[in-house]
């Protein structure tokens, strides 16, 4: 789940928190796993609103190939970020089930879908940026 | 990177002497937050590295009743934190604010924030200053969401990336220039020049000069800068705007706006200093000068969303100065 300001004059979405829930079987390391989902939720958020592969059509090459151009999401951008481990006696018969970034996939689209919610047209493509972001608002308008 | 000598000078003319009569043959260094990526890079392969953080004459802030004096060697942290500058200029220290992160304001100074090359990211993957290829620029047909909205009819399409660069020009700030023979006040606006061929620089500095220091006047303006920025943590923003505005009771006598992040040098917006001049600063009023500081934007394939951006700047950004104090 995400909760997301939306500055309608500039275009740009900010993350003020997201919940990840998770259910995957046995957690063997509770504090790892959470960290993992964390993570997860980061990437989630990067994906969501700043990633991006800029390509020149004319020459082919990579225009955002390094740290200064490849968007990536600092400490003040993340907001807060709450996980859940949803252990119980039925997920634990279950046994170990293993645990990668799942959340960084749902969060995209939670990501989205808050921003469809508070501005009442859909972003179709992600990252939200400014540009699609005023662009869509402006089909809203019309 | 290339190899090159390194001249460590603790004197300003010490320093001077160890300059090039040409580009290349010898580069000055201070924070070295974008001469150590350009040579990294060979964007910049001088010949010599002439470090002028040694020279103690070259750094402090000092405040007196005509104006303010930056040394160029003083950090964008130490400008930030400055209490004069704060006082007096708040649309610097937003501006300093501005810069990407904390590492980048401790090592990164004043005179390198004026001196950095373009960030555009033909020119740093190497297409060159123009990005020409069979004779033509590769920006206006390519990906020029960050790239110039006024000023662009070419063949420049870069971005000035400095930061303090508009706050200056709004402030009516001087920045002085020495070399062996002397040294030369350019003022702020005139030190930003858009170049003509790949060879040109951005800015009016000559490869035998040294930036010395920048003198703000005291003219008792309220000023601001605002920046739109995607995000908070190291990147550039979109679309800056730097005010100074001399104030009768609460209406404008006269009013400096300046843009940055949407021309090759900082854009100064004439006719939003003119829809502005003797009206009292309000929402509405604010919006007509914005709309008047765009109105001859020409946005290229990719970036109209920035027209909009710089609009909401300058908006802000004349807000913002009313609420500050004198």
């Amino acid at each position: 789940m995400a909760d997301v300001t939306v500055d309608t004059v500039t275009g740009i979405v900010k993350i003020n928190k997201a919940v990840a829930v998770q259910d995957m079987g046995l957690v063997i390391n509770p504090k790892t796993a959470e960290s993992q989902i964390h993570g997860g939720c980061i990437m989630g958020i990067c994906a969501a609103l700043y990633e991006e592969r800029v390509m020149d059509q004319q020459t082919g090459k990579m225009l955002n190939s390094d740290m200064e151009f490849y968007k990536l999401a600092g400490i003040g951008d993340i907001g807060e970020i709450i996980v859940h481990l949803d252990i119980t006696p039925d997920h634990d018969k279950r046994g170990v089930v293993g645990l990668g970034e799942p959340a960084a996939i749902a969060l995209i689209t939670a990501i989205a879908n808050a921003t469809a919610n508070a501005i009442g047209v859909r972003v179709p493509e992600v990252p939200l940026t400014p540009d699609r972001v005023l662009a869509a608002l402006e089909r809203r308008n019309a | 990177m290339q190899a090159f000598e390194y001249a460590n000078p603790t004197t300003l003319q010490e320093a001077l002497g160890l300059l090039g009569s040409k580009w290349g043959e010898a580069d000055v260094l201070a924070g070295g937050t974008d001469q150590i990526s350009l040579m990294k890079e060979y964007l910049a392969t001088p010949k010599r590295v002439v470090n002028i953080k040694g020279v103690k004459e070259l750094g402090g802030i000092q405040n007196s009743k005509t104006g303010l004096r930056i040394g160029a060697t003083v950090t964008i942290d130490e400008l930030l934190e400055n209490a004069e500058v704060r006082k007096s200029f708040p649309a610097l220290t937003e501006a300093a604010r501005g810069v990407a992160s904390p590492q980048i304001r401790n090592m990164g100074t004043v005179g390198g924030d004026l001196c950095q090359r373009p960030r555009c990211w033909y020119y740093r993957q190497g297409f060159g200053l123009l990005a020409m290829k069979d004779g033509k620029s590769l920006v206006p047909e390519g990906e020029n969401r960050y790239h110039a909205i006024l000023g662009n009819g070419g063949p420049a399409y870069f971005v000035s990336a400095s930061s303090l660069g508009p706050a200056l020009v709004a402030l009516g700030a001087k920045i002085r220039l020495a070399s062996s023979s002397g040294h030369r006040d350019v003022a702020a606006a005139k030190f930003f020049v858009t170049p003509q061929n790949e060879h040109a620089r951005e800015i009016a500095l000559l490869p035998n000069e040294i930036l010395t220091e920048i003198l703000v006047p005291h003219e008792g303006s309220k000023s601001a800068t605002y920046e739109v920025r995607q995000k908070e943590a190291l990147d550039w923003p979109l679309a800056t705007a730097s005010v100074a505005l001399k104030m009768k009771g609460s209406t404008v006598s006269s009013a400096h706006i300046v843009l940055g992040h949407v021309a090759p040098t900082p854009w100064v917006a004439t006719q939003a200093e003119q829809a502005l001049a003797g009206k009292a600063v309000t929402p509405e009023s604010a919006e007509e000068a914005a709309k008047a500081a765009l109105a001859d934007a020409k946005p290229l394939s990719g970036n109209g969303y920035k027209v909009q951006l710089a609009r909401v700047a300058v908006k802000r950004a004349l807000l913002e100065a009313v609420r500050a104090r004198a």
